[in-house]
Order: structure tokens, then C-alpha cells, then sequence
């Protein structure tokens, strides 16, 4: 049992413990680099850097004021108010106002919001929706909910992204945005002058550039922790924050529930700890982790390839196929997948690495599963049930608090099986020496604003 | 196909009375409440009983936990029994962030029901100090808003926050909030802002720095609180007026007796430390530093001891500035306070070390090399600050704790 919940303490202590205790310089620029998108997704450090939410959630996972200094609901949730911070300004010097905010949102959430509308009314934006909506405040410190300015004052729309965050954008090129320091930022000027993200950047190729000092924070994904432990690079590593699932469609040849339960009882997630993911995180049947919960033990995580095929009985189905969010690791996590259900009669196909690269978008959002990585945030069960939820495409209120409440809300759910949770996953960074006081949010992302460089003029 | 059912859960509260006595075991309580809950669903009869620990509780609990539950079974006309018995129990010892959590996985035939009892966490054993001199530390105030300094008085509390000054009144219950004084329309603050509060040369009000901005105000009982902020770039107080440890040396020659003058020092409005230069002037040429404190010295003089921007402690004293050996593991905070033990004053320093908490530990300067006194006194989180007393026999650290709220802790020496 412990074997399974084997991650890398020394890594983690490592991470937690990369602060020290003498105030930081001010000055210097930070180079980081990422395998993917610095816009978008868990790899979109950019928008954390430019843009701020109403609410964020603190280091300990609590949701914290941001923009929104205050919020109220009333006792059935369907209605809340947020209270907007005064004085707040974005990067061009308009002012941050509850018209604009609501702009920005109806903006990024044109579908599948938890509010049916939201309004302006003087220094404050109301959200109200026919569900209630118990856990708004941390839904709205998702990234999807990020305040962008949608017009600027000339009535144009911004050609890049204008936020009230800790940098401002400066520029683009070759692969490299640079940011630069907001002095009038309302968390206060950040400690370095400027970041610049270096994009699509291969992983091996970051490590390099981080030992010949090209680089001061790269990536560590988690299946080559260990290979980092290995190469003695300092490495800030957080709990696990994500959440390897298999979504399944209950529609189309996957309509039968026998189907989906068979198909959940294949599955060999000692496989995928062992050999993809190379012994980090945890393996789990439950959506929140144990230490979140301390029940999740009670959700079965073995194979068992006798009931799958009982389950299965003597239905047959078509060619399935297998999508996956990401690559790399989650690509052979998506083959080995396809060969557990293979052996519980299954014919599911996944596309190969030459696919991978030109994946035709249609196809992939519309598998029979898709292998995904959803976030798992926040030190409140039912809040981090909602927003996971949310992120699975799905809005439910989670409005229970207990534990024995809470198992019976995701006992239900999961009996569905339309989502099989497999793996609890950490977030990792590599950095430099010369980096100091650097933090990993809630989210397992750096909080580069609160770094800064032992160097610094 | 096992079908899962949930009984009620009783939540319950265990307390620990560490010096009562006769103590009642923590065990006996939680054991009882899911011993009920398992007979509400099996009935009387034989069942199966195992035990796991998946939670902190020690190893050697385990014995008195599994004699409480097949004590509290029996009660219930539930015989513990061997394999021969068709119903199992599995009784996990587990927990989360925020409690402990007793599960029962109760199996009847091919149905497992699942009970749960809720036991709130127990609170670590405090750790007492050894060595030299005993720090002990008290909290004044807990918020959820940064703390950059604060300063208590017989009759009030003031508390600067980012943006504003929150005035408490002593009430029988603790401190009550009476005002709060709006510090906006100045510049942005620094990502790491900081201030102080110190008492008025007269003794019945008080003056406070915050970037750009200077205050000054009244206290009760001899008048209503009252603030009063400008913008101002005027160095701050780094010495409060009538303390003991005030300044007793004037340009650059440490002298002893008189009625000095504060010490005051430019602030960096933009950044986190003081330029370095201090009125009245020291005819010495002081490096930027984060924070300084007057160090009663052996001979009679005070000198201004000083954590500078580059890590290194300095000592300026008798017109020269020397480095302090045996401070490397310093960080950027300290201040001075006079407890009367030992050579009557000590230096109290937070620690630069990489421990989850930070710590605070007190120091003798006999020569130029730091001796520690103490041992370190564990705080509950990061110091931001560290500032004197006005009675100078303690001094005050606020704390980041990991929950991200702030406290204000009041920390004092006793002498061994």
C-alpha cells in the first residue's frame, strides 16, 4: 500500500523547502523554459503572469481575494456578489471596473459556465444561476476565468494580452515572450525586472540550457524525476495536483454502463505507476486523493481482469478509439491503456506518434475515451470535486462537506464510470542557482513574480 | 457485485487534557461511536475484526484502539471472532489534512457498508527551549491581511496593514476594533512592503512609516485613536524615542548618558531596505541594510548593529563599521532586546536556514563574534518582520503562517 504512495518525498521537501529567510533583491531577469504553450493549458504561465483572477488560491489551497476583495452568496448559492479591489489598473492605465470584467467573462466562458448570467452593478459583478453554485470562488481562480481587457480605451480590441498581473507583455519573438515588471501592479512591483519563456522548448534541451546557466527555471516532468534526482538538479516539486483519468463516452458504443464498468476493471494502474510514470505520484480509484479526503482507499484500484470480462459478458463492440491530451508520456500511457482493454476483449486503437503530430481536431474530440490530466486544487474536498469536475466538462454543485457526505457524492459518480481516475500526478521545476525564494502555487505552477535572483543588481 | 451503503457519521471532538489526571484515553470516545454504527448495521452476533493504521496515531496505540472496539462491539452483543464468521469488519485508522477519520468496511455476505467516525487532530506537544535563556513567545493578534508591524500599549493596539492602520482597544474579551485609518493614494507598495509604528515622544500618541507615506496619530486613554497620513519621504524612526536601547552615541563617537535623538533612516520607497544613510549622521559610511537595532555594548556605548543588503551582519561602532562573525546563518531581521539576563541584552535574529518555519534565537555580541544564548524557538511560519518593544524588554515578529494568515507574536527571554 505504501509502495504506492511512494513519491519522492525528497523531492517534495526539496521543492517545499526552497525558500530562505533573507529578504529578496529586486532587479535582474528570469529565463524560463516550457514544452508548450506559455498561453494556454497547465503549461500557460504567461496568463498567471499577465492576467489576474477575482479570486486565486493561497499556497495552503484556501480560496484568497484577488481582484474581488469580497464576495457574498445567498443561503441557497444561485446568487452571488463579488466586491471589485479599488485602485486596481490594467497595464495601459484603464481602470479595472465591474462592466469590464463582466466583458472579459462573458468573453472566456461563452459555454458551459457555472453561471447562467452575470451583471455589473456599480463596484460589483453578481453571478446568478437556476443550479446553485456552492463553490463560485474557486471555480472563478481557474484559469479559464482570468480577467483580460477586452476593448481599451480607443475602442480597439488588444492585440496581446493586457491584464492587471505582476508583467505586462513586451514583446514576442523567435519562440520567446518577454516580460517585463508592472511598477503599478496592486501586489506591488514583483522582484525581477523581467521573465523571459522560452516555448515548445524539448525537455532534454531545457536541462541543458539550465546547467550552462541559458536557463534559470525549466521543466521536470513527472516520469523523469527521478533521471533528475539522478543529475542532482535542484528541483521544486509539489504534492500531487493533477488527476490522470480515463473519460469515457456514455454515448455511442459505450452507452452500456456494463461496458464502461468492464472497461474500468481492465485497467492495470500498477502498470502505468510502475512503468510510465516511473514510480511518482499515486495510484487511485478515487477522485480526490487521500490526504484530501482520507477515504480513498475505500475505492478499489486493482486489476481485475476476470470481472472485466464478466462485465463484458458476450457483448462485443466496435473498433474503439483512444484520444489523449498532451504527449510523451500520456502516449504510452494511452498504448499501454489500449493493451489492458485488449485483454479484456476491447479492440481499441490509439493514434501512433506520426498521428500524434497531425491529430486530426475532430477526431480527437470526439474518441470513445480520452486520457486526460485534470486539476486537482484547493485544500476544500468539495470545491476540488466541483472544479475538477468542471474541467471534465461536467457542472456539478458539490454542496456536501463531510467526509461520509462527500464519499456517497463521489461513490455515486463514479459509479458511472464515465470518468475512471488512475493516477494523482505532482508538478516539478529544475532551477538555478542563482533563483531565489521561487514558490509553486496550489496549482503546482511557479509563482515566478515571487522569485527573485541571488544576483540581482 | 458488493454494494456500498453509508450509516450516520457522528462527528465528534476529542480533546486533549495533557495535564489532567486522571487523563480518559483519546481512543475511547471514537471507538465507542463506530462500535455503534457497525452494530446498527450487522446486528448482534460473530464478526470479523481487523485493524490498520493508514494515519499518525502511534504503533503502540494500536493495542488499547482494538481493545476499545471489541470492548465496545461486545457491549453492542457483537462477539469478536475467527474466520469462522461470515461478517468482516475492516476498521482503517485514517486521515486527511484537517482530521483524523475512523472507517469501517463492513461486510455482510456480498454487500460491504461503509461507517465513518470524525476525530478532530491533536496538537503537537510544545517543544521547550533549552540553553542559556529561555525565549517564549506569545501571540497578540492573528489576520488575514499581511502584518507589517503593530504596536501595543497598555490601552491599545495598532496594527499597519498594506493600505491601512487598524486601531483595537483592550476589551475584557481581548483586543476590539475601534478604526481604521486608509493609507491608499499613495504609490503602489513593494511586492514585499514593510512599515513601522512607534510611540510619540510624548508618550501619548504615536508615528508611523509606510512607503511614501508618514502618520501620525493619538491613543487612548489620554485621548480617542486617532491617524493622520500624508505622503512624506522622510527617513523613518529605526530607534524608538525613550527606549533604554536608544541612541547613546551622536556623529560618529559612541557616548553614554544624555537624552539622544531618535535614529532615523532613508527607506527605499521602491524597494524593501534603508539606503544606508541615517540621521542624525554617524559620520560612518553605513551600507544598505533591511533592518538595524541599538546594541548596548560592554564598554557603556551603544552601537548600531545592521543586516545588510549583501547577507552580511555589521557592527558600527567608535566611528568604524566591522563585520560580525557567527551570523552567516542570520536572515535579514533582528532587533535587540533588554532582558536583564546575562550581559543584560541580547540580540534576537531570525534564522536563514531552509526549515519549513522559520525560527528565532537569541545572540550575545561580547566582542565581535555572535554567541548564541538560546535555543531556537520555532515560529509558526516565515518572520516578515521583527521590531522592538517600546519597554525594549521584548520584541515583536510577524509571522507568515502556512495557512497563509499573519500573526503578531510577542517574544521574550527568561533567564535560566
Amino acid at each position: 500500500m505504501f509502495r504506492r504512495f511512494a513519491i519522492s518525498f525528497f523531492l517534495v521537501l526539496v521543492g517545499v523547502c526552497a525558500w530562505s529567510r533573507t529578504r529578496p533583491h529586486y532587479g535582474g531577469m528570469l529565463h524560463v523554459e516550457i514544452t508548450g504553450d506559455p498561453w494556454n493549458g497547465a503549461d500557460g504561465l504567461a496568463r498567471r503572469l499577465i492576467l489576474d483572477g477575482l479570486t486565486r488560491l493561497g499556497n495552503d489551497g484556501t480560496v484568497q481575494p484577488a481582484l474581488a476583495v469580497d464576495w457574498q452568496s445567498d443561503d441557497a448559492a444561485h446568487h452571488w456578489q463579488f466586491r471589485l479591489r479599488s485602485g486596481v489598473q490594467f497595464h495601459d492605465g484603464s481602470p479595472l471596473t465591474a462592466i469590464v470584467v463582466v466583458q472579459s467573462l462573458n468573453l472566456s466562458c461563452n459555454a458551459n459556465c457555472p453561471w447562467t448570467t452575470v451583471r455589473a452593478v456599480g463596484s460589483s459583478v453578481f453571478f446568478t444561476a437556476d443550479s446553485p453554485m456552492p463553490h463560485l470562488p474557486a471555480l472563478l481562480a481557474e484559469d479559464n476565468f482570468l480577467i483580460a481587457l477586452p476593448v481599451m480605451s480607443d475602442g480597439t480590441t488588444p492585440a496581446n494580452l493586457i491584464g492587471t498581473g505582476p508583467f505586462r507583455f513586451a514583446a514576442s519573438n523567435h519562440g520567446i515572450l518577454s516580460l517585463t515588471a508592472s511598477e503599478s501592479c496592486w501586489q506591488g512591483r514583483p522582484f525581477v525586472d523581467s521573465i523571459e519563456i522560452r516555448a515548445h522548448r524539448a525537455i532534454h534541451d531545457q536541462w541543458l540550457d539550465l546547467s550552462v546557466g541559458r536557463a534559470d527555471v525549466v521543466e521536470v516532468p513527472p516520469e523523469e524525476l527521478r533521471q533528475a534526482g539522478q543529475q542532482r538538479l535542484v528541483i521544486a516539486a509539489s504534492p500531487p495536483v493533477e488527476l490522470l483519468a480515463l473519460q469515457i463516452s456514455d454515448s455511442g458504443a459505450l452507452a452500456n454502463p456494463m461496458l464502461r464498468a468492464s472497461i474500468a476493471a481492465a485497467i492495470d494502474r500498477d502498470a502505468l505507476f510502475n512503468v510510465i510514470f516511473q514510480k511518482q505520484g499515486e495510484v487511485t480509484a478515487s477522485l480526490l486523493p487521500q490526504k484530501l479526503t482520507g477515504y480513498s482507499f475505500l475505492f478499489p484500484a486493482e486489476r481485475d481482469l476476470n470481472k472485466a470480462h464478466a462485465l463484458r459478458g458476450g457483448l462485443t463492440t466496435p473498433p474503439l478509439t483512444l484520444g489523449f491530451e498532451g504527449d510523451g508520456a500520456m502516449q504510452l500511457a494511452a498504448q499501454r491503456l489500449a493493451l489492458n482493454l485488449h485483454e479484456a476483449g476491447f479492440d481499441v486503437q490509439t493514434p501512433d506518434a506520426h498521428l500524434d503530430a497531425h491529430f486530426d481536431a475532430h477526431h480527437a474530440s470526439h474518441p470513445d475515451f480520452l486520457l486526460r490530466e485534470l486539476p486537482l486544487e484547493g485544500a476544500d474536498p468539495a470545491a476540488a470535486m466541483e472544479v475538477l469536475l468542471h474541467a471534465a466538462g461536467e457542472t456539478v454543485a458539490v454542496s456536501e462537506q463531510s467526509p461520509p457526505a462527500l464519499f456517497e457524492v463521489e461513490h455515486t459518480y463514479l459509479d458511472r464510470k464515465t470518468l475512471v481516475p488512475l493516477l494523482n500526478l505532482p508538478r516539478a521545476y529544475a532551477i538555478g542557482s542563482r533563483v531565489r525564494d521561487l514558490e509553486l502555487r496550489a496549482d503546482g505552477t511557479p509563482d515566478l513574480a515571487s522569485a527573485s535572483l541571488e544576483d540581482a543588481p | 457485485m458488493r454494494r456500498f451503503g453509508l450509516s450516520v457519521v457522528l462527528c465528534i471532538a476529542v480533546r486533549f487534557a495533557a495535564n489532567a489526571a486522571p487523563a480518559p484515553s483519546p481512543w475511547e470516545q471514537p471507538a465507542a461511536m463506530l462500535a455503534e454504527q457497525i452494530a446498527n448495521i450487522l446486528g448482534p452476533g460473530q464478526v470479523r475484526l481487523t485493524l490498520r493504521n493508514l494515519s499518525s496515531i502511534p504503533a503502540n496505540e494500536m493495542p488499547a484502539i482494538q481493545h476499545f472496539l471489541e470492548q465496545d462491539l461486545k457491549a453492542h452483543g457483537m462477539t469478536v471472532a475467527g474466520e469462522e464468521s461470515a461478517d468482516a469488519v475492516r476498521v482503517t485508522l485514517s486521515e486527511n489534512t484537517r482530521q483524523r477519520l475512523w472507517v469501517a468496511e463492513v461486510v455482510e455476505g456480498d454487500q460491504m457498508r461503509v461507517a465513518m467516525v470524525e476525530l478532530a487532530p491533536d496538537q503537537p506537544a510544545p517543544i521547550l527551549a533549552a540553553g542559556g535563556l529561555l525565549l517564549r513567545k506569545e501571540t497578540v493578534i492573528t489576520a488575514q491581511q499581511p502584518i507589517l508591524s503593530a504596536l501595543e500599549t497598555a490601552h491599545a493596539l495598532l496594527v499597519l496593514e498594506p493600505g491601512q492602520i487598524v486601531i483595537f482597544a483592550r476589551a475584557i474579551n481581548g483586543w476590539q476594533e475601534q478604526k481604521r485609518v486608509n493609507l491608499t493614494g499613495n504609490a503602489p507598495f513593494a511586492r514585499d512592503p514593510r512599515g513601522i509604528l512607534v510611540v510619540s515622544q510624548d508618550g501619548t500618541g504615536f508615528e508611523g512609516w509606510f512607503p511614501g507615506m508618514h502618520c501620525t496619530g493619538s491613543l487612548p486613554p489620554a485621548n480617542d485613536a486617532t491617524a493622520q497620513c500624508g505622503a512624506s519621504d522622510d527617513p523613518w524612526a529605526i530607534a524608538a524615542r525613550g527606549a533604554p536601547q536608544s541612541l547613546a552615541f551622536t556623529n560618529a563617537s559612541a557616548i553614554t548618558g544624555g537624552s539622544p535623538p531618535a535614529l532615523k533612516a532613508f527607506y527605499n520607497a521602491t524597494r524593501n531596505y534603508f539606503t544606508g544613510v541615517v540621521s542624525p549622521s554617524l559620520d560612518v559610511e553605513l551600507p544598505a541594510f533591511y533592518s538595524a537595532a541599538l546594541l548596548p555594548r560592554s564598554a557603556g556605548n551603544t552601537a548600531l548593529l545592521i543586516a545588510g543588503i549583501d547577507g552580511k551582519v555589521r557592527l558600527a561602532e567608535n566611528g568604524g563599521v566591522s563585520p560580525v562573525e557567527g551570523a552567516r546563518d542570520w536572515g535579514s531581521d533582528l532587533g535587540v532586546i533588554r532582558s536583564g539576563c546575562g550581559s543584560g541584552a541580547q540580540i534576537i535574529a531570525s534564522g536563514s536556514g531552509e526549515a519549513i518555519s522559520d525560527s528565532l534565537r537569541a545572540y550575545e555580541l561580547p566582542a565581535l563574534e555572535a554567541v548564541p544564548v538560546s535555543a531556537p524557538l520555532a515560529m509558526q511560519g516565515t518572520i516578515t518582520a521583527i521590531w522592538p518593544a517600546p519597554d525594549a524588554k521584548s520584541v515583536y515578529a510577524a509571522v507568515r503562517t502556512a495557512a497563509d494568515q499573519y500573526e503578531v507574536d510577542r517574544v521574550s527571554a527568561l533567564c535560566n
